[in-house]
């Protein structure tokens, strides 16, 4: 942990605002940050008290700010800081609440939550946080979500053969159900977006998956029920089913893109459909390395924007031309999610792997949108 | 100039209407192979001026009308 860098930055940034530091609270479980996870409380507490929040914890991710201190707990510190030298000198734009030097543990309220191991800490922040702030009763889809995803997972693992891709997410499921458990109990404090309550909802889900077989694509298109094949135009075939809505193209290598389905356990269940259409035209079909590789999501933060005002203060994130498109583009880099951004309110996010990346992404850009509400 | 948004589309070639047809309407199956499609309708109405026919299932073959193809309709 190179603890150096940290006093540098954390003063500087600190020292304009606080007027003076008290002892510092205790905490648990984070041993060589705690003077500077003090620091960056009282640093929230002001912010919180200069915006006038309720939740005295914002989490919120301004990408405005340095995030090389915010990877540094997802990866070797070491190599973030090298990697990552131009970020160092930003905008500083601190009239809005920029935490996204804040590293994870702090930011969310999970101070408890040790630092096991980077990678679990990474998918345990980046997984609790929608959890932590999502109304249970309203989101029966993400508990559904991610209760059959864990049983999924636990079938997939039956599998031979599965990569890499697989096996890390059944513990991601496990971490989830523990965190849920531990988080429930030490939420005293709403986050800003239960306020408004708005929750994107998935619109789309890319999912692969490898059949593991040669396919002939002839055969499968002339036997089975909805099939297109037009070699001339695109080598594949185009299936579709009803139930999940999806569309799947099916590829002669073996290898399967389904496409059009609102959930994460949806795409599965489809692709396993159309694996077994294929299994039934007589291929020796599998079902390996499913992967989930984008999820888009939508929403309505419900006020008109100032798209130009956002294009300037965010210029290193946004592009907006509105001749060439009406929406503003929106490159978030944590979590990297681009935000296609409306002057209706009307919010797209894509490029997620994961649902909560989604949620993270709205939970970042909702209050900078209110800080670019039209009149 | 094209955005990874669309590239969900464009890559998959996937417009979802053939499926809100097979939903809403009488679209019972489709195909497309060797520049030849294969409808299957069931509870259609052929209506002329004067006559109405009502059949359960009807299928349609088609092919291309342009200089590639050069078949007929059945």
């Amino acid at each position: 942990m190179a603890s150096a860098p940290w006093p540098e930055r954390v003063p500087r940034l600190l020292a304009p605002r606080l007027p003076s530091y008290p002892p510092p609270p205790p905490t648990v479980g984070l041993p060589s940050m705690e003077q500077e996870e003090a620091y960056l409380e009282l640093y929230l507490d002001q912010c919180a008290a200069q915006d006038g929040l309720a939740p005295p914890r914002s989490p919120l991710f301004s990408p405005v700010v340095p995030y090389d201190m915010y990877i540094l707990n997802a990866s070797n510190p070491d190599t973030a800081f090298n990697s990552n030298p131009e970020v160092k000198e930003t905008s500083g734009d601190f009239s809005s609440v920029d935490l996204s030097f804040l590293p994870d543990e702090v930011t969310q309220e999970n101070k408890d939550q040790p630092v096991i191991s980077k990678h679990e800490t990474e998918e345990n922040s980046e997984s609790q946080s929608p959890q932590s702030r999502l109304p249970s009763p309203s989101e029966q889809d993400v508990g559904l979500g991610l209760n059959s995803s864990s049983l999924s997972n636990s079938h997939s693992q039956l599998h031979p053969g599965d990569t890499d891709s697989v096996q890390p997410s059944p513990e991601k499921p496990n971490s989830d159900s523990l965190s849920l458990a531990s988080i429930t109990p030490m939420t005293p404090m709403t986050p800003i977006s239960e306020c408004c309550g708005i929750v994107p909802q998935l619109q789309n889900i890319v999912s692969t998956v490898n059949l593991a077989c040669k396919l002939d694509l002839k055969k499968i298109a002339l036997h089975a029920k909805n099939a297109e094949y037009n070699p001339k135009r695109f080598a594949a075939v185009i299936m579709r089913i009803r139930e999940p809505r999806t569309t799947a193209l099916i590829f002669s290598s073996g290898k399967m893109v389904c496409t059009g389905a609102k959930s994460e356990e949806q795409s599965r269940l489809a692709a396993r459909k159309y694996a077994r259409v294929v299994q039934k035209l007589g291929f020796p079909a599998r079902f390996l390395d499913f992967k989930i590789q984008n999820m888009v999501g939508s929403c309505d933060v419900r006020f008109p924007i100032r798209l130009e005002g956002l294009v300037l203060t965010h210029q290193q994130f946004s592009s907006y031309e509105p001749e060439l498109f009406p929406g503003l583009i929106y490159r978030m880099v944590k979590p990297r999610i681009v935000l296609l951004i409306f002057v209706s309110g009307k919010v797209v996010l894509t490029g997620a792997k994961e649902r909560s990346e989604i949620y993270e992404a709205f939970e970042n850009i909702y209050p900078i949108l209110k800080g670019f509400k039209k009149a | 100039m094209a955005y990874q948004l669309y590239r969900n589309t464009t890559l998959g070639n996937s417009l979802q209407e053939s499926l809100d047809e097979l939903i809403q309407g009488s679209l019972n199956t489709y195909r497309f192979c060797d520049n030849v499609w294969t409808f299957v309708l069931n509870d259609v109405e052929f209506r002329e001026v004067t006559e109405l026919i009502k059949v359960d299932k009807v299928k349609i073959v088609a092919c291309d009308g342009k200089n590639t193809g050069s078949n007929t309709t059945e």
